[in-house]
């Protein structure tokens, strides 16, 4: 019937995730822009990031913020590459090397908010 | 009635799509504001990915303690950077309102107004960049007046 069907995922999945993750990321990027630009030098000392991060859940959220926007960004991004015609080994070298680039990306984020100390 | 006559005949060759000239073919056909939003949305999303690689790589002093950090700060307090990051904001919003108009679109029968819903997008987004710019440089425009 599907003669010329390579693939059995139709794409569908992807599509509610990336519309699903960029309304989070629209609520959470209201937030974000609320917290550093209310004033003009709110939130960007160190002193003001040591403080937020003695919560855990602004930790929780700030990762979930990062994990999502690299998903939504690099998925959006892989969306671009796929309109173009792509030999099978440079579709696997190019979506493994996001994928890594993304991983690694979001990897250092959270050495980065985990390295902020707790203050006992 | 008339039938065959020769003016009708003479059909245009119908246009395909120059592979060799892609960038002027790209460039040149037709474009309404679907087609405007659908670019502005991938130069936007691309430039917005290449940002937050460049947000982690600028936070990373984080782990170095507060001398470091707050060095790194300085220098994007600086008013270019400000700009930059004003402008930022801008890629910020178009993407963002872009996005809500194509999950109406999609989702809430918005195929019928797309075209009012683009154009409601500008608007918004124009007044909220101004209003971000008030907010961003409040100093220099109090030093002004």
């Amino acid at each position: 019937m599907y003669k010329y069907r390579v693939s059995k995922n139709s794409g569908s999945g992807s599509w509610v995730v990336q519309r699903i993750t960029g309304l989070a990321l629209v609520v959470l990027m209201i937030g974000h822009y609320i917290l550093m630009h209310y004033q003009p030098e709110s939130g960007h000392t160190y002193e003001a990031v040591l403080a937020r991060m003695q919560f855990s859940w602004y930790r929780i959220i700030d990762l979930s913020f990062l994990v999502l926007g690299m998903y939504h960004g690099l998925n959006g991004v892989w969306n671009i590459l796929r309109d173009y015609k792509m030999q099978p080994w440079a579709r696997i070298s190019v979506l493994s090397g996001i994928i890594l680039f993304g991983l690694a990306f979001v990897a250092w984020g959270f050495v980065i908010i985990f390295s902020i100390p707790y203050l006992s | 009635m008339e039938t065959d006559t020769g003016s009708q005949n003479t059909h245009r060759k119908p246009k395909t799509f120059d592979q060799k000239n892609w960038i002027s073919e790209n460039l040149n056909y037709k474009k309404d504001s679907g087609n405007w939003a659908w670019i502005l949305h991938r130069i936007t999303g691309i430039a917005l990915i290449a940002y937050l690689f460049l947000h982690i790589y600028s936070l990373s002093p984080l782990t170095e303690g507060e001398v470091a950090f707050n060095n790194k700060m300085a220098t994007f307090a600086s008013p270019v950077f400000m700009v930059i990051e004003w402008f930022l904001f801008a890629f910020v919003l178009f993407h963002s309102l872009n996005g809500i108009r194509i999950v109406i679109v999609d989702w809430a029968d918005g195929a019928k107004y797309h075209k009012q819903l683009y154009r409601l997008s500008w608007i918004v987004g124009i007044i909220l960049f101004l209003a971000m710019g008030a907010i961003m440089f409040s100093h220099e425009l109090k030093n002004l007046f």
